[in-house]
């Protein structure tokens, strides 16, 4: 029963669902507002029912599968998506009593899962038979590629410094002072984040003034909903992982909880779209440079700080 | 079951999303629509940059005959149901360029607008109520007048 | 100018006169020496040939071509005719693009609608015109359109074919490696109605193929069906982001015909509405700028600062983009004072705006490390290739029609030129930051002189407006340049006596040259470049096709 709870109610599909809805909203309503604009207003409270529309719409439309495509190809990997990215929503401490799946690689299993996923985004470009979409899957492929190496590094300092891949020791060890220490594995981690999920300044695979929208660019109906909704709760994922690895996840100064977390989860949510209100999208050729000449070398160098932190601030062990 | 499709009609006459496309000089006045004065998102209007993902096809004052293949094309691709809306002087009958040969004078004879602005160009806000007929005929599920009909259906593009 | 005078009169010319301030206006008896002459001006300096404009005289059996030679340093010009026969065989002349790239599709534009064949052209295509008009040459004064609008159909399906065709060719080359073409517009987010045909490799573009006039109206062609002040109609509509100088231009045309010297009050506020229309424009070209590379927030900030500018507009005529106001004799509306707070009110949210827009734009280093290294345009690219405006201006050139030659009433502005060093695509987007900056300085002495001018009693705001202009016009033609936002535009308007129609009116639009660069800028960039680098050039579709 608490299983079924968990899986269709929270951290699962409702929760998933909802959260979707409201960080549309967020990101629209922020970026509204860098932009001197109100944003959706006119349906509900502040536009909150906004979104609900807009999926609504996206689930009556027609789907329309082009011609000279895989079919199975194209509409296989819009369900498979969101599956998969939701999967590792068992894996993170939600609360103090909440983790469905409370396992020794917790980190390891969290950095794979969320890794994956554009290369399913990858496939959705190579089976569209598009020109554009093909350029938008090899150009994830290559971000990919070179982001994940520091994403993966920046993923080991607070395994290193708290001795555990266990997601829940993580958290519950975590105190102001290795909150400091990790605070530049944090900005590396988010950075690197930013390139694998596609976002300013490194959304190039789905730029729009240059390759249409990239892998997105056949997708219709509910196939588009369903992407958009993977993309979402990577999102969800990368904000959450974040705080539980490097923000000490739902311990509060006051309370511990869910909403602790999810206040910080919103922090994150309004720096990433800051960003994006304020920087232009680099080349990809520049990206590459970016990520193997100062992200990766960093990312060792953070590797080493911890570890000689670790020895000489907390005494080590 | 009837209140579950009246649900998805109102939803999509509330989320109306308009393809990327000009054809003419009235997109000047549709980018003015996206500022902060005018601001259509506020009604849930926004751009997108493929046709798959779109509801709407405002077609942007004047439609020159080489272009018209292209704004057809576009059109059969998007998704249904889909709506036009027809802005400017010229999108009507030429417009200032009536009598022009190389500009297409019966645009909405080969592909009929739901809606019609008038206006060269059009103000923004007359474009936003011209959306707002649309926005009606989507929340009482009428077909659109482009699926009804139109010389666009017998041409090859 | 006495020294290009004799060098010009030295060859066989029936008439060799100055003109204006600053050209010298020659017939050639004789197509022959065309070639001679050419190669003698380029050596004296006159690089940049700008436009060849065809004028049809069927009654004497004669095509007149007019060719324009620009030196931008030391401001000479020479205007040159040379008569060439009418018939179709026979109307042909030596090519100027070896020696001129820049009249490359100047040429074939006058072989598309007139039918001038230029023996020696590398590829004399046509352009512009749309598929049915292949081989019609519409603008030869004979052409019937009435009978070429008959077989609509037909024509259709003859587009139509065309499309296909280049289907066809893109199909046969898919599959073959990492080698294939990519369509960039008409229908692309950012292009606008224009196609760059792109050969890609991967994401190296190997070469780019701009494919022009989805927005081709024949607007040369629409005002012989107009009179003089409906022409306005057709006129303003070249490009709308900045309608008001494309008017200026014209009425300075038709004024000069007609010769009436227009008030000085009206010529103020020619300078005026002038500079309004290029703040307008310009503040749409800055958010265009920054928005090829995915950034739409200075395009929002810009949008609301030019809205308080179309306010302006839009009190003094009624329409917010398609004034209207500037008609041949004046300015259509008087003035009424409360448009200048109108205008005082908009410099001043703009003041507001400005350190913001330095602070996050201007300085971004982002943007910084991608433009200041694409779209590098040299000095000698500038004065070889005709360009003009923003983008000679960015590469350190020194060229503003308003300063060059004044009209209106710049004469009594105090401005300077504005440029830049590299000529990167960095540059181009400061100086048109600059320029909004100089604009807002000559708006605030024009108010200042209107003010000074009205209390003085030296203005009448309510009488001095218009000055009238006969109906009709005696034979006669003119020249007529301004300092449009994207660059210099010449207008060539020829009348004849007793007719109330513009006999042959040839625009000179600068974005078809900066099209014309985007193939050397792009050969051997990657796929993102494309749009930074057209974004750039402040290219306008509408200007492009006409």
């Amino acid at each position: 029963m608490e299983l079924l709870f968990n899986i269709l109610v929270f951290p699962g599909l409702l929760f998933v669902l909802l959260w979707a809805l409201f960080v549309f909203w967020f990101s629209r309503k922020v970026l509204a507002y860098i932009h001197k604009r109100v944003g959706p207003h006119y349906n509900g409270m502040g536009g909150s029912l906004q979104t609900v529309y807009d999926f609504a719409k996206l689930l009556g439309k027609e789907s329309i599968t082009p011609h000279n495509v895989n079919p199975y190809l194209f509409g296989l990997i819009p369900l498979l998506a969101p599956t998969l990215a939701m999967l590792t929503l068992v894996l993170l401490p939600w609360s103090p009593n909440l983790v469905v799946v409370n396992t020794q690689y917790g980190v390891l299993a969290l950095v794979v899962l969320i890794g994956i996923e554009p290369f399913l985004l990858f496939l959705t470009g190579f089976g569209s038979n598009n020109k554009y979409s093909f350029l938008g899957g090899i150009r994830i492929l290559t971000q990919m590629i070179s982001m994940e190496t520091s994403f993966f590094m920046a993923a080991l300092a607070p395994a290193l410094l708290f001795g555990t891949m266990n997601l829940v020791t993580i958290v519950e060890s975590a105190n102001w002072l290795t909150t400091l220490i990790l605070l530049p594995g944090a900005l590396l981690f988010f950075i690197a984040a930013l390139g694998i999920l596609a976002q300013p300044p490194f959304n190039i695979p789905d730029a729009e003034q240059e390759i249409v929208y990239g892998f997105y660019t056949e997708y219709t109906g509910t196939n588009y909903l369903l992407l958009k909704l993977a993309e979402f709760t990577e999102f969800l994922i990368v904000f959450a992982a974040t705080v539980t690895l490097f923000f000490a996840g739902y311990r509060g100064d006051v309370f511990d909880g869910f909403a602790v977390l999810f206040f910080k989860m919103l922090v994150l949510a309004v720096v990433m779209i800051t960003v994006r209100a304020s920087t232009p999208r680099i080349r990809l050729d520049q990206m590459l440079r970016f990520a193997w000449t100062y992200l990766v070398p960093l990312s060792f160098l953070n590797l080493a700080w911890v570890l000689i932190a670790k020895v000489y601030l907390l005494g080590g062990s | 079951m009837l209140k579950i499709l009246d649900f998805f009609n109102y939803a999509q006459s509330e989320s109306p999303w308009i393809v990327h496309f000009c054809s003419g000089c009235c997109s000047l006045e549709m980018a003015a629509a996206t500022g902060p004065r005018y601001d259509w998102e506020r009604y849930g209007y926004m751009q997108t940059p493929t046709p798959r993902q779109a509801d709407v096809m405002i077609i942007t004052g004047l439609v020159s005959k080489k272009i018209l293949p292209a704004l057809l094309r576009t059109f059969a691709q998007m998704p249904e149901p889909s709506y036009v809306l027809a802005i400017g002087a010229c999108a009507y009958d030429g417009g200032p360029y009536n009598e022009s040969v190389s500009v297409i004078k019966n645009m909405t004879e080969i592909l009929p607008a739901d809606a019609f602005v008038a206006g060269c160009p059009p103000k923004p806000e007359a474009i936003i109520t011209g959306l707002d007929i649309i926005k009606e005929k989507m929340r009482k599920g009428e077909p659109s007048a482009a699926s009804q009909g139109g010389l666009w259906k017998q041409m090859n593009f | 100018m006495q020294q290009l005078q004799n060098l010009i009169a030295g060859f066989n010319v029936s008439s060799c006169e100055p003109y204006k301030q600053c050209w010298i206006k020659a017939k050639l008896t004789t197509q022959d020496d065309l070639i001679s002459l050419a190669t003698a001006l380029k050596a004296n300096g006159l690089t940049s040939l700008i436009t060849v404009s065809p004028t049809d005289f069927p009654d004497d059996n004669r095509l007149e071509l007019n060719y324009f030679f620009e030196d931008l340093l030391t401001r000479r010009n020479a205007w040159i005719k040379v008569d060439i026969p009418r018939e179709l065989d026979a109307c042909q002349i030596p090519s100027l693009t070896p020696l001129f790239p820049s009249v490359n599709w100047h040429e074939r534009e006058a072989f598309s609608t007139f039918g001038v064949r230029f023996i020696g052209h590398p590829a004399l295509e046509d352009i512009f015109i749309s598929e049915d008009f292949i081989g019609k040459f519409p603008f030869r004064k004979g052409f019937d359109w009435q009978a070429h609008e008959a077989n609509l159909i037909e024509n259709m399906a003859c587009i139509v074919r065309g499309f296909e065709r280049e289907h066809a060719i893109n199909d046969a080359r898919m599959g073959k490696g990492s080698h294939t073409t990519l369509n960039w517009g008409p229908t692309h987010p950012a292009s606008g109605p224009l196609r760059l045909r792109v050969e890609v490799n991967g994401e190296d573009i190997i070469s780019v193929k701009p494919d022009v006039g989805y927005v081709w109206r024949g607007l040369e062609h629409l005002v012989e069906g107009k009179d003089f002040v409906g022409a306005l109609v057709a006129i303003e509509r070249i490009c709308f982001m900045d309608n008001t100088n494309a008017m200026i231009c014209y009425a300075q045309a038709v004024e000069e015909i007609a010769g009436k010297p227009i008030t000085p009050f009206a010529s103020m506020m020619r300078v005026m509405l002038g500079e309004i229309g290029r703040v307008v424009s310009h503040l749409m070209g800055i958010g265009g700028f920054f928005n090829t590379m995915g950034l739409v927030t200075l395009q929002m900030w810009a949008l609301d600062v030019r809205e308080y500018f179309l306010d302006v507009l839009e009190d003094y005529s009624g329409a917010r983009i398609a004034t209207a106001s500037i008609e041949p004799g004046g300015v259509r509306y008087p003035l009424k004072l409360a448009l200048l707070v109108t205008l005082e009110a908009a410099i001043a949210k703009y003041e507001a705006t400005r350190s913001e827009f330095y602070a996050i734009f201007i300085n971004n280093p982002t943007m910084q490390s991608r433009a200041t290294v694409v779209g590098i345009i040299t000095p000698e690219m500038v004065l070889n290739n005709g360009l003009c405006g923003v983008v000679a201006r960015a590469s350190g050139v020194k060229t503003d029609i308003r300063l060059d030659e004044p009209y209106a009433a710049y004469d009594k502005i105090n401005m300077t030129y504005m440029l830049a060093e590299q000529g990167s695509a960095k540059n181009r987007f400061e100086v048109l930051f600059k320029e909004v900056d100089q604009s807002m300085d000559i708006l605030k002495q024009a108010i200042a002189d209107l003010r000074r001018g009205i209390e003085s009693g030296e203005y009448r705001p309510e009488k001095d407006a218009m000055v009238r202009i006969p109906k009709k016009l005696p034979d006669g033609e003119a020249v007529s340049r301004v300092e449009w936002s994207r660059g210099e535009l010449m207008m060539h308007l020829v009348t004849r006596k007793s007719d109330e129609t513009p006999y042959r009116l040839k625009i000179k639009a600068p974005s078809v040259n900066h099209t014309m660069m985007l193939e050397t800028l792009l050969a051997g960039k990657t796929l993102s470049d494309i749009p930074l680098v057209f974004g750039s050039l402040y290219i306008c579709q509408g200007d492009l096709d006409r």
